[in-house]
């Protein structure tokens, strides 16, 4: 395509995606198994960690109370929320509007591929920043968390979602009708990311192995930022997080235009 | 010479080892309808999906409107419907946002769209159930709420994969009128069928294709003419003609007469040059006609013989 088609197609493309999200909205967000890989997951993923915290036979420093011991699990919470919900509705609606057929219909539509990738990853992303919002503000009004930066940990939850919904989306262009078989591969690469980016165990008490993959994590610099926004403490750099996200998601989107085009001969 | 709006050269795709479609070459000219006829497994969705730029060829080009579907996909799909072959709307929206979904995929102008959507569903008879989810309709439903949605951005080129297969007649009615309405209004119709009778009704063209191969393109009524012995004339007298005479017998170009209960067949390759003796022979012995009909070779008679199915009917399922 000439470049004057190309730039002419941008708008057109970017209000498919939205038509494509929306869609996506009406159609998947109150899913039963969405709603238990999205949301009820990572709740029991935390509820597993917190009775580990409390029940755990650590003195009480200086009078920490357990709601404030489970109130700084409250970052982390968000960060594997957020892993999880941004990644749960693509690898669900793809095959299953492959099994309907319905997904010809966005494969024939008179838009790039690039609007269709990016469209199905614009509605994991505002899934997952809606569901990420509940465990905020339970932190903030009953644990006592306190936010340093607003800014900060909303752009953290917004970039993270983008990020990881582009990753739910690249994995769905796996050519199957079945859910289930995207789901094994997308979990496979989801639970050893929990255990390897510092979300509740840190970075400094991994082995040597462990934190060199830590650093190929999108969701290492996902907790890092979100802590940042907490209270402004980071162990990287707030500024590389957001550049390594963006690259993340820049990756994520190319490869998975690369894959739908590629599956699709 | 005007663009046409399909132009399909040595078109061919394969399957690892299955060759869908062999060097298939044909060009739909703007505002004619034409029919994609063959056997299940002839290549015919194939086709569509390589046309609608869903699949990619292994081989040869294709055109819409001047545009290549490879190189210029988004352009080509721009002035086109597309009806799939399994009614592939969304179960959980309802009729009108299917529609309208469809329309935004589109980007069909906000100006004119719901009225256009409101008359789609009047014409498909589906206005009443217009907020209803699809989840609910029966087959002919989705059906014709497949068709709204292919007509929903004003295509110049539908394209149909077996639009009335298995439907119940009432859909089956409403699409036929539809797709001649369409043909009225100038939009070009590509549609498949395995269903002679309903190319034999509906196309200008016809193209019969199998294994992946073009047998024959030609309008229904030149491709029955590709088979002639088969023609015939049937008449009907007034009176009983005891017994075939000469008269009857050495009318040229009749290859056979039979009479059949109270009327006689002439078997001929050219109906038209057996009337007038019919007629002269009628004057002659002072008899009436009461009837006279030509009965051509049906579509499927070209079919069968073009496509071989008669001899080799046990190799796989034919029809659906
Ligand atoms: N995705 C595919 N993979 C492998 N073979 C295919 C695929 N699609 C179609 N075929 C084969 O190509 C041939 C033509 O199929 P198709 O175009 O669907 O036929 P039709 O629509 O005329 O019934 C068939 O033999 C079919 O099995
Ligand atoms: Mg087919």
């Amino acid at each position: 395509m000439e470049m004057r088609a190309r730039l002419r197609q941008v708008p057109l493309d970017l209000s498919a995606a939205w038509a494509i999200a929306r869609k996506d909205m009406i159609i998947y967000y109150l899913r039963p198994n969405i709603i238990v890989s999205g949301i009820l997951f990572p709740l029991f993923m935390f509820l597993a960690f917190a009775i580990g915290t409390i029940g755990g036979s650590a003195p009480p420093t200086g009078g920490t109370s357990e709601i404030a011991q489970l109130g700084a699990l409250i970052p982390g919470l968000l960060a594997i929320t957020v892993l999880f919900s941004a990644s749960s509705i693509e690898p669900v609606s793809i095959p299953i509007e492959r099994r309907m057929k319905t997904f010809d219909r966005l494969i024939s539509a008179p838009i790039s591929l690039q609007a269709l990738v990016l469209g199905e990853s614009i509605s994991g992303t505002l899934y997952s920043v809606g569901i990420a919002l509940i465990p905020l503000v339970i932190g903030v009004l009953f644990f006592g968390n306190q936010i340093l930066s607003p800014v900060v940990l909303l752009l953290a939850l917004f970039l993270s979602s983008l990020c990881f919904s582009s990753m739910g989306t690249l994995v769905a262009s796996y050519p199957t009708e079945n859910v289930g078989e995207v789901m094994s591969i997308l979990n496979l690469i989801r639970f050893p990311l929990i255990f390897l980016s510092g979300v509740f165990i840190p970075l400094s008490s991994l082995p040597g192995w462990g934190q060199a993959v830590a650093f190929f994590s999108p969701l290492t610099y996902t907790s890092d930022l979100i802590r940042f926004g907490y209270n402004g403490a980071s162990h990287i750099s707030p500024i590389l997080d957001i550049l390594v996200l963006a690259a993340f998601i820049i990756g994520f989107q190319a490869f998975g235009n690369y894959l739908y085009r590629k599956f699709n001969e | 010479m005007p663009v046409p709006a399909i132009e399909v050269q040595s078109l061919s795709k394969r399957y690892g080892q299955i060759q869908a479609l062999d060097s298939v070459s044909f060009s739909v000219p703007e505002g004619e309808t034409f029919g994609y006829l063959g056997p299940n497994g002839a290549g015919k969705t194939t086709t569509i999906r390589i046309l609608t730029g869903i699949t990619l060829p292994t081989g040869g080009t294709a055109r819409i409107f001047g545009h290549d579907i490879i190189r210029e996909t988004i352009e080509s799909r721009r002035h086109m419907g597309i009806v799939h072959e399994t009614s592939n709307v969304y179960d959980d929206l309802t009729a009108w946002q299917n529609l309208i979904f469809t329309a935004e995929l589109y980007h069909v102008e906000r100006a004119g769209r719901d009225e256009w959507a409101k008359e789609l569903l009047e014409t498909f008879d589906l206005f009443a159930r217009k907020d209803d989810l699809a989840h609910g309709f029966s087959k002919g439903m989705k059906r014709r709420l497949t068709l709204a949605m292919g007509l929903i951005n004003h295509p110049r080129l539908l394209f149909m994969d077996e639009p009335t297969s298995g439907l119940d007649v009432q859909s089956n009615l409403i699409i036929r009128r539809v797709i001649r309405e369409l043909a009225g209004e100038g939009v070009t119709v590509f549609l498949t069928t395995h269903n002679i009778e309903e190319a034999n009704l509906t196309c200008d063209r016809v193209a019969i294709i199998d294994h992946g191969k073009i047998a024959a393109i030609d309008s229904p009524e030149r491709l029955k003419k590709t088979i002639q012995s088969v023609q015939s004339v049937e008449v009907g007298f007034d009176r009983q003609v005891p017994e075939i005479k000469d008269g009857l017998m050495n009318i040229p170009t009749v290859n056979e007469v039979r009479k059949e209960g109270d009327k006689i067949r002439f078997f001929t390759e050219d109906p038209s040059a057996v009337l007038p003796a019919i007629i002269a022979y009628a004057e002659r012995e002072h008899l009436r006609v009461l009837s006279l009909t030509t009965c051509g070779p049906s579509l499927e008679d070209v079919f069968i013989r073009l496509t071989g199915l008669d001899t080799e009917n046990d190799r796989r399922p034919l029809w659906k």
